[in-house]
């Protein structure tokens, strides 16, 4: 008590700013719950209609919490007899990980190359995959068709996976990340008798591992969400990625927003469950690439 | 270790060799591609009539020379002033997104940047989750947030007993003298696309000595002063990688509309892509659609030599 009279004397005037510092820090924490709250508020919104009936959801005024919550819009989703959900994450698991996998191996070999070889062509060769970067894809997407049609590809998920084997950015990660390897080391490797396609496979590849997974995450992701492309490749119903067989059931059931938003659900959370998982990774990634 | 000299070994010539010719063969089919977008342009072609012996060009997909371009700047077909419109709302969204981006991200950036670690880091997390969304999902999401009926702003309308709104779907509904429904859409990517952003700026915040904030506290710098003198000038080089990076994507938006709006209402929200889109896959105007895309590239690819320029310079601190 005799601390606080005697500080108290000699500072009315640091009372006065620590009263301005606590009602900023309480600003602070308002508006970034503010913000908070309207990032999730569609996630919420969602989530709770896909519970309601659809009586409750055409009740004005509406009602926040599900009164009986059901479980039966995603009952529709899961079991429609003609294209039920589940097939769905099959198909776009399939183009996602071949993607993945062919995308990895590409960018590490390539970046393997350019940042420990010289040889003629070198920057000409790197200068084509900076163009090749700043193409958009719906420019070349027509032709990409064509050449579908022309192969017998079109309606096959091998049609979402043969342009997509290379990736300029992840060439361009993945050298940066093995011009920091010692020459040293490989060279070591040299001497014991090592191939080069060793020195790729047993030195070079496990040393990138946070590299990979920050590129193979992103990769998966964007190969996941992909909308435009799987539109047009694929028309049959059967064979469709989920973003795209998700807009099929908003068509099949465009009345029943409960059936959609249970839909939506489904295709939504288990990436972000992934997220969560990988979350450091993602968000490194996604800095680093300056890509969507 | 030295590189040997007067040449590599065979081993290394020969690993050099088998990485890179399979990679050109692969590689020629995005020249065979990106050749063909621009061949395509200066014909009318179809992908279901016949046509010439190479790809298809020529005979009954005829060569036109300049014209799909004559066309975009003064023709008077349908499909020419649907271009035009398209290629107006791309101009508006694009340049709509991008500072009303920044006001979110960032002010929202310094403010998380200056909570304790452990809550930035959750913050960080959340704000992000719309990024990572499926673009058809955010897309559903929004689309049932904007329902005349049940959606949950004309309920909250209602609630203070204002008229609702048919936000995607009244063509005469305006705003600052842009529609109504592209204002929604524009709200809806906005929501979908700043926490990466904001993601950006926190780590680019991260990367600002405290002295150069302290040194500005002391000399009697108030927060805000310290914000726009001191941070947002020494931010300076990742602000213009964002501006490019949120332009070229909202140049290139898609998914959100075509679910959301599917152009609607009365062509309000159509963009290039779309336009792209409808042409050649609904009604099989190939080589008008490829003209469209040329159009698309030439913008995408300014904005990344500008890019390119800016960002040449660097700063030190």
């Amino acid at each position: 008590m005799a601390t606080m009279m005697h500080t108290h004397a000699q500072s009315k005037e640091t009372g006065l700013t620590r009263a301005r510092h606590h009602l900023g820090r309480f600003l602070v924490y308002f508006l970034l719950i503010l913000g908070l709250s309207m990032t999730l508020m569609p996630f919420v919104w969602m989530i709770l209609a896909s519970f309601k009936t659809q009586t409750e959801l055409i009740r004005v005024p509406p009602t926040f919490w599900p009164e009986n919550p059901i479980l039966d819009n995603y009952r529709t989703i899961l079991q429609d007899p003609k294209i039920p959900l589940l097939r769905f994450y099959g198909n776009s698991a399939f183009v996602a990980i071949i993607n993945v996998l062919t995308t990895l191996f590409t960018s590490s070999l390539l970046g393997y190359l350019f940042a420990k070889y010289e040889f003629r062509g070198k920057r000409i060769f790197f200068g084509w995959f900076m163009l090749g970067m700043m193409i958009p894809s719906q420019m070349t997407m027509i032709p990409g068709y064509l050449i579908l049609a022309k192969v017998g590809l079109l309606n096959t998920l091998w049609g979402l996976v043969v342009f997509s084997a290379m990736d300029a950015f992840g060439l361009f990660m993945l050298r940066q990340f093995i011009e920091t390897l010692p020459n040293e080391l490989l060279d070591a490797a040299r001497i014991d008798g090592a191939s080069e396609w060793q020195i790729y496979w047993r030195i070079v590849l496990p040393q990138l591992g946070p590299a990979l997974a920050t590129l193979g995450t992103l990769n998966f992701m964007g190969n996941w969400n992909n909308y435009l492309w799987p539109m047009v490749v694929i028309t049959k119903v059967e064979r469709r990625t989920l973003p795209v067989i998700l807009t099929w059931y908003n068509s099949q059931h465009s009345e029943r927003q409960n059936i959609v938003m249970a839909a939506t659900v489904l295709v939504v959370i288990p990436v972000l469950f992934v997220y969560f998982f990988f979350q450091r990774w993602i968000v490194r990634g996604f800095t680093m690439s300056g890509l969507k | 270790m030295k590189r040997r000299r007067g040449g590599l070994a065979a081993g290394q010539h020969r690993f050099i060799l088998s990485v890179t010719i399979p990679t050109i063969l692969y590689g020629s089919v995005g020249i065979l591609t990106t050749g063909w977008a621009l061949a395509l342009m200066f014909f009318k072609y179809s992908p279901g009539r016949a046509g010439g012996p190479i790809l298809g060009l020529g005979g009954s997909n005829p060569f036109v020379g300049l014209e799909h371009f004559r066309n975009m700047i003064n023709g008077v077909s349908l499909e020419a002033r649907l271009f035009r419109t398209s290629l107006k709302n791309t101009l508006i969204f694009a340049f709509a997104v991008l500072p009303l981006n920044l006001a979110i991200t960032l002010p929202l950036a310094a403010l998380i940047e200056s909570v304790s670690g452990r809550l930035k880091i959750a913050f960080r997390a959340i704000y992000f989750l719309p990024v990572v969304t499926v673009a058809v999902g955010v897309a559903n999401m929004w689309g049932y947030l904007y329902d005349p009926q049940q959606g949950l702003f004309n309920v909250i309308i209602r609630l203070f007993g204002g008229t609702p709104i048919a936000w995607l779907s009244d063509p005469r509904a305006q705003f600052l003298g842009v529609s109504v429904g592209m204002w929604a859409t524009i709200a809806a990517y906005l929501w979908s696309d700043y926490g990466y952003n904001l993601v950006i700026f926190i780590a680019a915040l991260q990367g600002i000595p405290k002295d150069f904030k302290e040194a500005a506290m002391i000399d009697g710098a108030n927060a805000w002063q310290v914000f726009t003198r001191v941070t947002v000038p020494l931010l300076r080089p990742t602000l213009l990688f964002v501006c490019v990076m949120t332009m070229l994507s909202s140049f290139q938006v898609f998914d959100i509309i075509q679910v959301m709006t599917q152009g609607g209402p009365n062509n309000q929200t159509r963009v290039l892509v779309l336009d792209i889109y409808e042409n050649a896959f609904r009604y099989q105007r190939m080589g008008w659609a490829a003209a469209i895309g040329f159009v698309l590239a030439v913008l995408v690819m300014v904005i990344t030599v500008v890019q390119m320029r800016l960002l040449r310079t660097e700063w030190e601190y």
